[in-house]
This record gives C-alpha cells, sequence and structure tokens, in this order.
C-alpha cells in the first residue's frame, strides 16, 4: 500500500461536525450526527456500516441533494476551501457534478427510461456549460464511454437495452461528465454479480487514480471496502465511530463495532473460522441510545458509556476513534 | 406428537443407504412468444438436465450468479413449479416417493415433509397477519391439534428461533418487527410442521452483516437439533461455505461443479467456478488476489447451442468444447464432479 499523504495542504474536503435530522411525524431522526473526516486530493475513503447507519445520509448531505424534510442543524463541508453549507441552491447547483459528483445506487433509477443514455449525458455537460456545439458534446460523451468501458455505438441506445453492468458504467460517465474533483459512489456494485462488480471495481479504481480525483466509496460490505479504499470511516447509527488507514483499521480495529463487523464477516480465503454475532440489533434513530450510541450491543461497555457520547479522538497514526474503552486486537484476517 | 418423532434422527450415526433427496435429468423449459394461435417457438432452458443427491443431514449449497436457474431448481423441488422432465425423488415418512407424481391429495402430506424459506422477510410476510396467525397456518392446513396445541406449538417454535418471550411477539404484526426479526418469523413458519427438507432461498442476502451471523447460526442450530435437512440457495460463496457439507455450481441451468464444499473452494477444477472464487472481495486490504479471467455477464440460455454452456466466457475454449455437446459431470477426485473437458488437464 502506497504511503498515505498527511499534508494538511493536499486536504480538498472536510468535514467538521456535520450533523443532520429529518424531521418526521414522529419526530426528529437523527440521521447523521457530528461527523467530521477529511478526504486528500486522490485519495479514496471507504465509507462502510449497516442500512440505516447514515452512510447514505452523508452523501446526499454532501452534494446538498436532500429531501424538504432533511435539516443540516450544524457543522461545515468544505471543499477546496468553500463551506458547502452556506451555499444558496443556484450556486451549489455549479459546484454540483463540477466539483463534486455522485453515483448512485440503483442505476435503474438514476436513467431516466424514456431517453436515449447518450443525451442524458450531453444534458448533463450542456447544464454546465461544458460544451458550446453538438458536436463537442457527442465527442465528449464518446470520450466517456470509451472511458468507462462501454461501446461508443450504445450511446444512441435506451437503458432497458443496458445489462445490469453498462447501466452502472453509464451512470459512472455521467458522474465523471464534468470532471468532478470528488466523486461519491453509493453502492455502485451491490446490485451486481460477483464477476461483473470484479471488472467494475477494478476499473473504478484505476479510473480514479488516473484522473487523479478523490472518491469516497459508501458500501455495507467490508470486503470491498477493503479493495478500493487508502482509508476507511465506520458508521454506527448516524455517528462516525472509526476512521484511519484501511491497512490499519483492518489489522487494529479499535471501536468494538468494527471488530464485530470484521469478525462476523464470512470469507472464503484462510481458514474457516468462528464467525460471531453482534447481540441485538440497529437502535431506531428517532430515540437514539443516549452517551455511546453502540452502548446497549457493546460487551465493554461501562456506566460511563450510557451518559456521555466519546469524541473522536486519535490514538496515533491518524487512527481515530470515538470509544471509551478502545480495543487491543490484531486481527489475522 | 409428531416433533418428537424427529430427535430420532440424530441417534443414526452411519449415513443412510439412499439419498433424501435424488434428482435425475431434472428439466424446466419456460416457453417464450407463445400465444393463443401458435405453439411457443423457442423456450429458455432455466434448469437444464441436472442431476445430483442429498444426503440426510448434509447440507447442499446451490451457488450462482442471478439467471443461472438456482431459484427455479428450489422452486421444482419444493413443487411450486412442475418440471418439464425428469425426475425427483424423495424420502417421505420412510418410503421414495416420486415428487412429480404427488397428486392434490398427496401434495399435503409433501408440504409437511417440504418446506421453503424466501429471500425477502418483507415480502413473504401478510403485513395484515399477527405472526400467530402466521407461524400456525402450517398447522391449521395440516390439521395438526386443536387450537390450544397450536399456540403451544408456535410459542414453542418462536422460543427456538429466538423469538423470546413468544407471548411478547405472538401477538404483533410483521411492520412492528426488524428484518432480522421477520426473518426468523419466516424460518419458524416454515419448521413449525416439522418438515425433513428446506429450501432456502438466499434467507440471509437482504439482510445486514451484524443481523446475518445470528440467522446463519439459528439455520444451522435448528439442521443439527430438529433434523432438517437444507438445499441453501446463495449467490455469496462465503456463506455457502458455512453454510453447507457439499456445494454445486450452477451456470445457465446447469450444475458445472459439485462436491464437498471446503474442497471445490480449495481446489475449483471448473474454470467458472475459478473465475467466480478469484471475483470474490477479501477483507483484507494488504492481500492482493488474482482478478477474475473472464469478461461480460451470463446470457439467457435461450434454446441454447449443443455445446459447453460456458464457451463463450471460457479461457480454456477448444475444439473439443464447440463440436460436443455441454460436458457430462465426471468425477476427479472423491465426490469431486466437474462438467468440463479440459478440467482434467488442470485435477
Amino acid at each position: 500500500m502506497a504511503e498515505l499523504s498527511t499534508n494538511q495542504n493536499d486536504i480538498l474536503l472536510k468535514v467538521e461536525n456535520l450533523t443532520m435530522h429529518y424531521t418526521t411525524r414522529a419526530g426528529e431522526v437523527s440521521a447523521v450526527d457530528n461527523v467530521s473526516f477529511e478526504l486528500r486530493r486522490g485519495e479514496s475513503m471507504g465509507l462502510v456500516g449497516e442500512s440505516g447507519c447514515g452512510k447514505t445520509s452523508v452523501a446526499t448531505t454532501l452534494l446538498r441533494l436532500l429531501p424538504e424534510n432533511a435539516v443540516i442543524k450544524s457543522g461545515h463541508i468544505y471543499l477546496d476551501g468553500l463551506d458547502l453549507v452556506d451555499l444558496n441552491e443556484e450556486k451549489m447547483r455549479q459546484v454540483r457534478w463540477k466539483k463534486i459528483s455522485m453515483v448512485f445506487q440503483a442505476a435503474m433509477n438514476a436513467l431516466n427510461p424514456v431517453y436515449k443514455v447518450g443525451d442524458q449525458i450531453i444534458e448533463a455537460l450542456e447544464n454546465h456549460n461544458e460544451v458550446k456545439t453538438n458536436q463537442e458534446a457527442r465527442r465528449r460523451v464518446e470520450d466517456l464511454f470509451r472511458l468507462v468501458g462501454l461501446d461508443p455505438a450504445m450511446i444512441d441506445r435506451y437503458p432497458h437495452e443496458y445489462s445490469g453492468g453498462m447501466r452502472q458504467r453509464a451512470v459512472i460517465a455521467m458522474a465523471l461528465a464534468c470532471h468532478p474533483d470528488v466523486i461519491v459512489a453509493d453502492e455502485p456494485t451491490t446490485a451486481l454479480d460477483v464477476i461483473v462488480q470484479d471488472n467494475l471495481l477494478r476499473e473504478m479504481i484505476e479510473l480514479q487514480k488516473q484522473l487523479n480525483m478523490s472518491m469516497i466509496y459508501i458500501s455495507h460490505d467490508i470486503a470491498v471496502i477493503a479493495e478500493v479504499s487508502d482509508r476507511i470511516g465506520v458508521m454506527y447509527a448516524g455517528r462516525l465511530v472509526e476512521w484511519g488507514a484501511s491497512d490499519q483499521v483492518f489489522k487494529r480495529p479499535l471501536h468494538p463495532y468494527t471488530y464485530g463487523l470484521m469478525s462476523a464477516f464470512p470469507s472464503i480465503v484462510g481458514p474457516k473460522r468462528e464467525l460471531t454475532t453482534l447481540p441485538g440489533e440497529p437502535p431506531d434513530l428517532l430515540n437514539p441510545p443516549t452517551g455511546c450510541r453502540f452502548h446497549p450491543r457493546c460487551p465493554y461497555a461501562t456506566e460511563s458509556c450510557a451518559r456521555e457520547a466519546p469524541p473522536l479522538r486519535d490514538m496515533g497514526n491518524g487512527h481515530f476513534v470515538a470509544c471509551e474503552h478502545p480495543m487491543e486486537v490484531s486481527l489475522e484476517l | 406428537m409428531k416433533r418428537e418423532g424427529y430427535t430420532g434422527n440424530l441417534v443414526t450415526t452411519e449415513p443412510p443407504q439412499e439419498p433424501l433427496v435424488r434428482v435425475e435429468n431434472l428439466t424446466k423449459l419456460f416457453p417464450l412468444n407463445k400465444s393463443l394461435f401458435s405453439e411457443a417457438r423457442s423456450f429458455v432452458h432455466a434448469v437444464d438436465g441436472i442431476s445430483f443427491t442429498i444426503q440426510e443431514g448434509q447440507n447442499l449449497a446451490l451457488v450462482g450468479e442471478s439467471g443461472s436457474g438456482k431459484t427455479t431448481t428450489g422452486k421444482l423441488l419444493v413443487r411450486l413449479l412442475n418440471p418439464t422432465s425428469g425426475k425427483i425423488e424423495m424420502i417421505l415418512n420412510g418410503t421414495q416417493t416420486d415428487i412429480a407424481s404427488l397428486r392434490r391429495g398427496e401434495m399435503k402430506k409433501f408440504r409437511q415433509n417440504v418446506q421453503m424459506i424466501f429471500q425477502d422477510p418483507y415480502e413473504s410476510l401478510n403485513p395484515r397477519r399477527t405472526i400467530f396467525d402466521t407461524v400456525a397456518e402450517p398447522l391449521t392446513v395440516q390439521g395438526i391439534g386443536n387450537i390450544a396445541e397450536r399456540e403451544l406449538q408456535v410459542a414453542k417454535i418462536l422460543t427456538t428461533v429466538g423469538l423470546a418471550p413468544a407471548e411478547t411477539f405472538m401477538f404483533r404484526f410483521p411492520h412492528e418487527l426488524s428484518g432480522g426479526q421477520r426473518q426468523r418469523v419466516a424460518i419458524a413458519r416454515a419448521l413449525v410442521v416439522a418438515p425433513t427438507f428446506v429450501v432456502a432461498d438466499e434467507p440471509t442476502s437482504m439482510l445486514d452483516v451484524s443481523i446475518r451471523t445470528g440467522i446463519m447460526y439459528l439455520m444451522q442450530k435448528l439442521s443439527d437439533v430438529l433434523g432438517v435437512t437444507y438445499l441453501y440457495i446463495t449467490h455469496d460463496l462465503a456463506v455457502a461455505r458455512y453454510m453447507s457439507t457439499r456445494l454445486a455450481v450452477m451456470y445457465r441451468g446447469k450444475i458445472v461443479e459439485i462436491g464437498e464444499t471446503e474442497e471445490v473452494l480449495a481446489h475449483p477444477l471448473h474454470p467458472y467456478t475459478r473465475a467466480l472464487l478469484s471475483a470474490v472481495p477479501v477483507p483484507d486490504p494488504t492481500i492482493k488476489r488474482s482478478r477474475a479471467n473472464i469478461k461480460g455477464s451470463i446470457a439467457k440460455p435461450i434454446d441454447p447451442e449443443p455445446r459447453c454452456r460456458f464457451i463463450d466466457r471460457c479461457p480454456l475454449a477448444a475444439e473439443v468444447c464447440r463440436s460436443n455437446d455441454h460436458p457430462e459431470l465426471v468425477e476427479l477426485a472423491p465426490g469431486h464432479q466437474v462438467a468440463c473437458y479440459r478440467a482434467g488437464e488442470m485435477a
């Protein structure tokens, strides 16, 4: 693994104490709570967690693609020095796709079924004044198609004529259209079969390096995260509970939840080890537990864990954990 | 009560002579473009002449990509679908029975022995019925016990699947339960009539990792305690590793490789199995695995040519694969069968 940069000047995206709630009839849902992390230029960060842990909410907050009932309560999102939280919708529209773009999970829903795929990408290019003439737009889309491994002959086809893997490639092409600095990929390979997923993952990593983009890769699958990420953030119940270089997080998980996730994950390599189970279920974010949100399921919880929410603290080498009683284990996965 | 009889299965130590399930040349074709005035001219060969056996207590995992025919196989075994041709034999109450020829009256008895667990616990439970109604229904249909006895039976199975205390769950509705709890209800419903054989179709693929392991262990426990044998259908090889004694890999309606799970994972012989295994991501950032060497995706088996079904994507394809029909399964190592003309060269 390449040495990770520690140079503060390389930081492209800095998220500080981000808190976002959804207002529902039943009350406030604390979907993102006090999340902070940094993303350097050319680096990929994996965000891992289970359904409902807030990982997709972090993504939609970063791009400010939030439903009407969502409120950013506090915090900052500095992209290249610009705080996205302060921008009005008009300004935000200029940033979106050009500076930061997103690859959505369900490629079938991200593409409009009644328009040709090429035309949908051309529309994105035109809206951002990236192209002046039709010929130029067409050429750009052809280049993009080649870049993501699609046959340019597919430009004039409709989404239903694409296979699942091809659709996902088209959605990636669209996200890359305006040369963003940061691309947020939300479970882009989850619905795909394993061989198609493998091909796509490999190509995404190559693209990210080749274009020197930064990437936030969101997945529930720690094995996929292990393959694509330089750094990893682990989310639980709306909070970032651990953050650090991937090999550190995998070899020396500090948070009991991270450890639990990893030892519950079956693998086909190595000896068949015993899988552990985490007791209980993730909490309801309408009424999150007090203190550390993991404490009701944590085997190491003490009385103080229920009282105070532990802050994310640096345990050395940029390996952060939000836990009163960090673990001292080294994992042979 | 019937349930008591099942502990008897645990006493036998030597494997029984006859397999619990024996499938021979099982085929299911789905007609395409069939209309009122014309016969179908082409068919999807969803399951294309497969044969295998399952011994009692030896769970078989059926793995493959979407469209490989694994779910169709599962549905044929529980007779949610009728086969186009081929034989399915099972031992029901001690006698070997041909499943395909069962009549309406006999189906009821069959359903007491053979059940299915579905993938999506949000879809498979009726939202308007209480947990008790859902779990007790198989008992009602089978006419087992009176109401009081059924209630006891339901309470017992709910406790067994980890929904305890049962009284607090019985009269709730599915929307009040989490995904993991719903899947436990679905398992309870399948097992309440004490079946000997259960087809489990991706029962954990909708669940989160921290919940999934619990369900996997539960199913293993039930297999040991109640003497249930599973056909475990999954696309996830790592889950299959933990849930099965034997493993069968399907591709376009054919079983291309079958054997002891650990043996197949350690020494895959079919080029497709190898590709599948090398495509599975590994949860360790320091391991750089060799990548899958095949491209493209699985094509629908519509009127397939009489040659190897994998030929278009195979890195080893040769003339012998083109000029002959799809290869038969051949035993290349003890209990390890492969359908590939060139696998012998790699063994």
